[in-house]
């Protein structure tokens, strides 16, 4: 083994640009904490303690596109960007494209985000659930509103694609790892999908086909970018932080080809009971079914990989935060396969139950990986030891705890909504028996956020801090965060 | 790059390409495809009566918002003109061109404030969902501009409104929009305040028998239609009103006068007759008014 750590600064050759990585973390920190900020503020609204109530831009409803929003493309997207300048140098053994074109990228995403959250507070929402970024046009139409926010974000979208494909391509051997195969993948299908569902939803198919083609979009969005970027991530970060290869590399294989092929076929579950044609509809709910086949080898595969160190759970932060994920990942995705039943749908769609579902995803999984990796790359990309590791485990268990709250809460609200609503309950009765898990949600909300500002202290007071990073420490306890 | 990449590569090309095929363009083909999309102008063919309803209420803001509908007359013009009026004519269209121009309006703020997040349009033949919204609707009829982008929504914080046209009045909503505790106690929907300004109504004293007879304030007033940007322009309004008053309501036009109010903007007007519109338009009932 070669005995110079490969992140200290003699390791390093230049093939990661750590300031890239640094940025994007610094820019998916300040999105994850207003955003978050956004959707403790519309809890509130639920009591109507909302306190913008007469101000039009900051109303409940604009507010709430910022939250789903700036997770989406603020923060998981430039949390992923930050990853990826790490991860994809070190799988490919070459420097991304171009370094300026890198800090180009930068400013046009962090604009980008800037536009949609002033145009969505302006009331320039495009009405397509997951992709509310300004269109610029008036809805359905080409009279020009807004600045067109979707151009620009494709625009970014195909500047990173060329960024991260180039030093894949050019190391392409025989085989390749399974990482590089979900993010070039995800890199495509991000373009293809994002083109899709705000083009076509927008412009061309009206009602239920429009219905069906905005499913696949929310869908394809979380299956063909957000999933295979996370993934790709956990390949490479687990077995790198381990120091153990992949359980299966023809399990690993297999977990990519059933996502590339099953997950797409999901998108109509997102209005099942509709006016869809059945046909289309049943389809949508056997693969959703099928996709559960798809997760298990996947988490079987890491569980295969972490057998017999177990004590890594214990002593390695980052590895106790994708762990967590693949828990989570696991729990929402058999969630998927029961509640994409019609029998369920019936009662918990429409219902509370969807957003529980959503921050276990989006919250509990992909963040949580995020979160990991930036806890594991922060002191090396730094060079400076952690202000407190105390800290850090604060930032673990008041986000765990709060976000299994969290989705344990929405749940039983989901069911009470759906079962009070099939009874024909008055609204205001449902309104009302709502109300104490809503007052819950606020609580579990408060502690997430209360986690993720610790950390963003201990990330700053860290990289303020004067004591060196001792990256002897890689070599001797590959456990260490 | 090898062979066996390339193959992949048109694999992973392919699963996307499928999924909408079956997913997207298929249900688009055996559906929409079929029959065009109905544009708004179709859609505003048959004109409401609580659109109607609107221009006598709030006629100031009506026609700053629709100006199309300068030439549409209300129920009380219509009865003071000849049945052969030529302005008779003319005032269909003009109805139909300011409800076209309202309910694209309207649903641009209902898109705007995101409405859609908390308030489904889409009802589903199960969980007794049809008892208490409405009947189930078809694609056809959800196959018009107004549905695209589809607002259909995921979420109900708030009731469905697939059927919500014509089943509460303009009263309701504007009261309902301005405070939505006022009409449906511990709702949680926020307020849209904004959608109101403030101006000089003309006002109509209660006389003090009524006072007396209904139990209610001596000082209490109700506002005419139409709110002014100043009180010079209310006065005028005034003293043309009192002189096309007949003599024998005289001792009525003593107890007008003008004073500070609030009313809707012709956004909210919009609004409302979008909301007054939804569920209230079918390529079959289209066909038939033809």
């Amino acid at each position: 083994m070669n005995s110079i750590p490969l992140e200290s600064p003699e390791g390093t050759s230049n093939l990661v640009s750590k300031r890239l990585v640094l940025w994007h973390f610094v820019a998916a920190m300040f999105f994850l904490l207003t955003a978050m900020g956004w959707g403790f503020l519309i809890s509130l609204q639920f009591f109507n303690l909302y306190p913008f109530d007469d101000i039009s831009w900051l109303s409940y409803g604009r507010v709430r596109l910022l939250h789903t929003n700036e997770i989406a493309y603020g923060f998981l997207v430039n949390g992923f960007l930050g990853c990826l300048y790490y991860a994809i140098p070190r799988l490919t053994g070459r420097t991304v494209l171009n370094e300026k074109l890198g800090y180009l990228i930068f400013l046009v995403w962090q604009v980008t985000m800037v536009l949609t959250s002033i145009g969505q507070l302006l009331g320039k929402g495009q009405a397509v659930e997951w992709g509310e970024t300004p269109t610029g046009f008036r809805p359905g139409s080409f009279d020009l509103n807004f600045v067109p926010v979707d151009a620009l974000i494709a625009v970014g979208a195909l500047l990173v694609a060329f960024q991260f494909l180039t030093p894949i391509a050019k190391s392409l051997h025989k085989r390749m790892y399974v990482s590089l195969w979900y993010m070039s993948a995800g890199f495509v299908w991000l373009i293809l999908t994002y083109l899709m569902g705000n083009i076509l939803a927008e412009w061309t198919l009206p009602g239920s086909s429009g219905a069906a083609t905005v499913g696949l979009f929310i869908h394809d969005l979380v299956g063909l970018f957000v999933t295979p970027m996370g993934w790709g991530l956990m390949y490479f970060f687990v077995p790198t932080i381990l120091r153990r290869p992949i359980w299966s590399h023809a399990l690993s294989v297999i977990g990519f080809w059933a996502l590339a092929f099953f997950y797409p076929l999901n998108g109509v579950h997102h209005f099942l009971l509709s006016s869809i044609p059945m046909s289309v509809q049943y389809g949508a709910v056997i693969s959703t079914i099928a996709v559960e086949i798809v997760v298990t080898t996947v988490v079987v595969n890491f569980f295969g990989t972490m057998w017999g160190h177990g004590y890594a759970l214990r002593k390695s932060l980052p590895i106790r935060w994708f762990y967590t994920g693949m828990i989570l990942y696991f729990v929402t995705c058999l969630q998927c396969a029961f509640q994409t039943t019609l029998t369920v749908q019936e009662i918990i769609h429409f219902t509370d139950w969807v957003p529980g579902h959503a921050h276990l995803v989006m919250l509990g999984v992909f963040s949580f990986w995020i979160l990991g990796i930036m806890t594991w790359l922060w002191p090396r990309l730094t060079g400076r030891e952690w202000y407190s590791r105390r800290l850090l485990g604060w930032h673990y268990w008041l986000s765990a705890i709060g976000v299994v709250i969290m989705f344990l809460d929405l749940l039983s609200a989901g069911l009470v909504h759906g079962f009070m609503a099939k009874a024909l309950v008055p609204w205001r009765d449902i309104i009302m028996a709502l109300k104490p898990f809503w007052g819950i949600r606020i609580f579990a909300g408060g502690m997430i956020i209360t986690g993720q500002a610790l950390f963003a202290w201990n990330l700053l007071q860290t990289a303020r801090g004067s004591r060196a990073y001792d990256y002897r420490m890689d070599l001797l306890t590959p456990e260490a965060a | 790059m090898d062979r066996l990449n390339n193959i992949l590569l048109w694999a992973g090309l392919g699963c996307f390409a499928l999924s909408f095929l079956l997913s997207g363009l298929y249900p688009y083909l055996i559906t929409d495809g079929k029959t065009p999309e109905a544009s708004i102008r179709e859609l505003a063919e048959d004109v409401s009566s609580d659109f109607r309803l609107l221009k006598e209420a709030y006629p100031i803001d009506f026609a700053r918002a629709f100006p199309e509908g300068v030439n549409a007359l209300t129920d009380p013009e219509l009865a003071t003109i000849a049945a052969d009026d030529p302005r008779r004519g003319q005032s269909e269209d003009a109805w139909k061109n300011a409800y076209a121009r309202a309910l694209r309006d309207g649903r641009d703020l209902y898109i705007a404030e995101a409405c859609w997040h908390c308030h489904s349009q889409y009802v589903r033949p199960v969980g007794n969902e049809v008892e208490r919204f409405g009947p189930v609707r078809t694609t056809a009829e959800d196959n018009n501009a107004l549905q695209r982008p589809v607002l259909w929504g995921t979420r109900r914080v708030g009731p469905d409104l697939t059927h919500e046209g014509g089943k509460r009045s303009n009263d309701w909503h504007i009261a309902h929009l301005r405070n939505p505790r006022s009409t449906s106690p511990d709702s949680v929907m926020p307020a849209y305040t904004w959608y109101f300004r403030r101006g000089f109504q003309i006002r109509r004293g209660v006389s003090s028998e009524t006072a007396e007879r209904e139990g209610i304030p001596a000082d209490q007033s109700y506002p005419y239609p139409g709110l002014y940007d100043t009180k010079a322009e209310a006065e005028v309004a005034l003293e043309k009103l009192k002189s096309s008053l007949s003599s024998n309501l005289e001792e009525e036009a003593e107890r007008m006068f003008v004073a500070e109010g609030s009313g809707p903007d012709g956004d909210a007007l919009a609004l409302v007759a979008y909301l007054q519109w939804l569920g209230t338009w079918s390529p079959k009932t289209a066909e038939a008014s033809k």
